[in-house]
């Protein structure tokens, strides 16, 4: 289940540090690292299984990864203080995925997943400050308050989709839509475990493979579709081969590094070859939602052991720190920002204004006629909307 | 929102205290020790040091919570992931995990505490390494626990982030409490507590001070509309909406109070008289509409106008004659069958129901009953009525069937054994082609009358609507009938 993890450095690192054993006290620039083997489907040839990455690469995910935490766990406080109200879905413990594949896209790639959207809505790049305004439903929210925990979106990325698969048919389309424009981006399309036996999903896999769209299906399997196991729910628990004719690659989902060079592999091929599916294998540390404790389905030992040998952020540590890449007081100073970014912004989250009433009939059609009115909830009320 | 700004205010004051005033400042018998000196430095290093861990909302709709058991002691690790403690909330015991890691310094609410408000401090963390036994307890632990949450909301109802807040409210900018009847005794004479000196402990603002300030300046009270309460006034006139009703936002509050009339406090008490100690139960019956919408149109056409609502209360007395069992109050401890039939129209006033009676409504003519009704829902929609014209009454009848209702059911008017709730009438597809079709709806004391009496009461309501000529003919002669019996 452990990802092997080798200290194998580079030549040139070695010279510019003169004597091994003054690793601690010099940086490194690069160092690599192996991965849980993948497993392939309709692949002849998968993903790198050694991997090389630098010391900013590996601040980079650390920081990305442990800011996502801590703000899965401020808002999971904020939920429990009554602050923030209605859908609150955490990502805690999924952190390596949106962090290893935003690695391996640019910013005009796009992306859509589903209602588990805070993390990725931080790493396509809206401040944790608007991810958490949004869910105290405040003006500086990054929709405006309006969306809250489901519904948050940024440049390329479709957001937080509330009905469960339905972003999969969506996803197709923003990456039919690349391939229109002639452009050389990709879309990824995000879904659970749970969603993988909805039947749109296997209607968007035949239309991507006829048409050959440039299409990274994800499975994000974190073992639970809400309360029920993947093997009570699923009669092929290999999601990865789920695409029957679509190529299909599983990747440990706890290692930032394997899925990063996965996507790398994925977009490539997408874009020379059409759609591939890519489950990666993870779990969550919370209930599905704030009204799930969690301990109903699954014993307490069984969250905490996965905490201790297969958590991403702290077996990534363990990995960069042991590289010699970086130090800990660096990972010290690291927790301690971030720790202070999160708790700046959930005070501004807790205090910022609210939109005002008539901002209701807003933003419901684009370009309304100037004098358009749209009824309230009951045909009492109407009011301009713009 | 509340526990918001109640978690502000607490931060406020625990820089406040820290930083100015601590060696008066006690809580629960812990009094904060250490000299100005070291004071700053350690207050703000283990208040730095320090997680709070708050009663947490376990369930949406939980308020305050019970400890039953703690599973860390103080002085242990915690990871991750650690079931702290088991909580129980207003549906289930469910254990309280955390996120955190740390060592466990101080259980503020222990094993078997009661009623925790969620969003008070239960317990102190400290990071590792940190001396956990010399953790400083913060100060506004006790009124934080002891605080509940609607005193909370009205204390603290103006976010402190925001500017100053304008007239009518006293913009709290001393740093000090003030006590409740100085405030009151602020804002009668909309005063602010800057601008008198404070002589009390600390610079505390003592109701003297203000006394004195109130007699130097001789200044008057402030009338506040609002906040005046509405005279009793008898319900039959108070059917005009006053001045004083308007209702006022109270700055900065996020909601307004409505003063409650005279009538709207009868017929709140009434109606919850009625719905929690009369067993309500109901029953749906539908009528074709056909043949009285006919016979109003020939009636129409010689010129005699009369509502479908007059057709109705006179149906109703038919079918009150019919099932005397109906047509009752209940006196003290059982039913008492009523000699006449006294039908309550209920009719939408500007402040609210009132139910003029249509008394005898067995003996009146349909027409009779249509300028019965007119003349006094006239005079009670202006609130003239006398309150014999609207006290007593053996049956009711609600009509929202005008408005586009197609069935409802009503609260029975105490002490009155039924209602009838009037729905409109509306196309209906049936083997005997397009029907119009209108249901009604029985609500009636099951205390006093069975599902037998409530069915034959509803059966005999359709047999007359559904041949209105009865309703016509038959006027004369049930009132013959009637005295005689009578």
């Amino acid at each position: 289940m452990l990802a092997v993890t080798r200290l194998s450095l580079i030549q040139n690192s070695l010279h510019k540090c003169g004597i091994l054993g003054t690793v601690q006290v010099c940086h490194l620039s690069e160092a690599t690292h192996n991965v849980t083997p993948y497993k392939l489907h309709r692949l002849d040839q998968g993903p790198n299984t050694t991997v090389t990455y630098t010391r900013e690469d590996a601040l980079k995910y650390y920081k990305q990864m442990r800011m996502i935490r801590v703000m899965e766990t401020t808002a999971g406080n904020l939920y429990k203080s009554k602050i923030i109200r209605g859908f609150c879905h955490l990502y805690s413990g999924q952190e390596a995925i949106a962090v290893g594949m935003e690695a391996a896209i640019t910013p005009e790639d796009s992306v859509i997943t589903a209602y588990r959207a805070h993390g990725w809505t931080y790493v396509r790049g809206v401040s944790v400050h608007a991810v958490l305004a949004e869910l105290t439903g405040r003006k500086t929210g990054c929709a405006n308050g309006k969306g809250g925990s489901m519904h948050m979106y940024t440049k390329n990325f479709y957001g937080g989709n509330g009905i469960v698969g339905a972003q999969v048919p969506l996803g197709a389309g923003i990456a039919f839509a690349h391939k229109y424009r002639q452009e050389d981006n990709i879309c990824i399309s995000l879904y659970g475990d749970g969603a993988a036996n909805q039947g749109q999903l296997f209607e968007a896999f035949n239309i991507a493979k006829l048409w050959n769209l440039p299409c990274i299906f994800v499975c994000e399997n974190n073992g639970f579709g809400m309360g029920t196991s993947a093997a009570r729910a699923s009669a092929c628990t290999d999601y990865y081969t789920r695409g029957d004719y679509v190529p299909g690659l599983w990747v440990d989902g706890m290692d930032v590094l394997g899925v990063k060079e996965a996507t790398r592999f994925a977009k490539d091929y997408v874009l020379k070859n059409g759609p591939i599916l890519i489950e990666a294998f993870t779990y969550r540390y919370h209930g599905h939602s704030m009204s799930d404790p969690g301990t109903s389905y699954r014993t307490r030992e069984e969250v905490q052991e996965v905490r201790q040998t297969r958590d991403p952020i702290g077996k990534f540590k363990d990995v960069i720190v042991n590289s010699g890449l970086v130090t800990n007081a660096e990972i010290k100073k690291i927790e301690d920002d971030v720790k202070k970014e999160v708790g700046d912004a959930a005070e501004l989250a807790k205090t910022d204004p609210e939109l005002p009433l008539e901002e209701l009939y807003s933003h419901i059609y684009m370009n309304p006629p100037q004098d358009m009115k749209v009824r309230g909830c009951d045909d009492t009320v109407f009011a301009s909307t713009k | 929102m509340a526990t918001t700004v109640r978690k502000f205010c607490n931060r406020f004051s625990v820089c406040k205290v820290s930083f100015s005033r601590l060696t008066n400042f006690r809580t629960d018998g812990i009094t904060l020790r250490c000299n100005l000196k070291n004071r700053q430095f350690q207050s703000s290093a283990a208040i730095l040091a320090t997680i709070k861990l708050d009663m947490p909302s376990l369930s949406p709709t939980m308020e305050k919570g019970n400890i039953i058991k703690w599973h860390k002691k103080e002085g242990d690790t915690v990871s991750p992931g650690d079931a702290l403690c088991d909580i129980e909330t207003d549906k289930a015991i469910i254990s309280m995990d955390t996120e955190e890691t740390g060592i466990l310094a101080k259980i503020i609410a222990p094993d078997n505490t009661k009623d925790v408000s969620v969003g008070s401090l239960i317990a102190l963390l400290v990071e590792e390494g940190e001396d956990w036994k010399n953790i400083q307890i913060p100060a506004d632990v006790a009124p934080k626990a002891s605080i509940s949450a609607p005193q909370a909301q009205q204390t603290l109802a103006p976010p402190p982030s925001a500017p100053a807040v304008s007239s009518g409210h006293i913009p709290v900018e001393h740093g000090h409490l003030i006590g409740p009847s100085v405030k009151k005794l602020l804002q009668e004479y909309n005063i602010t507590s800057s601008s008198i000196k404070p002589s009390g402990p600390g610079g505390a603002l003592l109701k003297g001070d203000v006394l004195n300030y109130i007699e130097s300046k001789s200044l008057n009270k402030v009338t506040q509309q609002a906040a005046s309460p509405v005279k009793p006034e008898a319900p039959a006139k108070s059917a005009q909406p006053k001045a004083s009703e308007k209702s006022t936002p109270v700055p900065g509050a996020k909601f307004v109070d409505i003063p409650l009339t005279n009538m709207r406090r009868v017929i709140a008490k009434r109606l919850t008289e009625s719905k929690t100690t009369i067993p309500h139960a109901y029953a749906s019956i539908d009528s074709n509409m056909g043949p009285l919408t006919q016979l109003r149109k020939t009636l129409l056409d010689d010129g005699v106008k009369i509502s479908v609502n007059d057709f109705i209360i006179k149906a109703a007395a038919f079918a009150l004659q019919r099932v005397p069992k109906v047509n009752a109050i209940w006196a003290n401890d059982g039913p008492r069958l009523s000699s006449s039939v006294d039908i309550s129209v209920a009719v939408a006033t500007p402040n609210g129901l009132i139910t003029p009676i249509v008394k005898g409504a067995s003996y009146l003519s349909v027409d009779q009953i249509g300028s019965t009704v007119k003349e006094l829902s006239g005079r009670a929609r202006e609130g003239k009525l006398l309150p014999h014209e609207y006290q007593g009454g053996s049956f009711s009848i609600s009509n929202l069937g005008m408005f586009g209702i197609t069935e409802f059911s009503a609260v029975i008017n105490p002490p009155q054994l039924a209602i009838l709730a009037v729905g409109s009438s509306r196309h209906e597809a049936s083997i005997k082609g397009n029907q119009l079709k209108m249901n009604v709806t029985l609500s009636y004391d099951s205390r006093a009358v069975n599902e037998v009496e409530a069915t034959r009461f509803l059966e005999e309501f359709r047999n007359v609507i559904e041949n209105p000529q009865t309703m016509l003919s038959g006027t004369n002669l049930d009132s013959a009938a009637e005295a005689f019996v009578f």
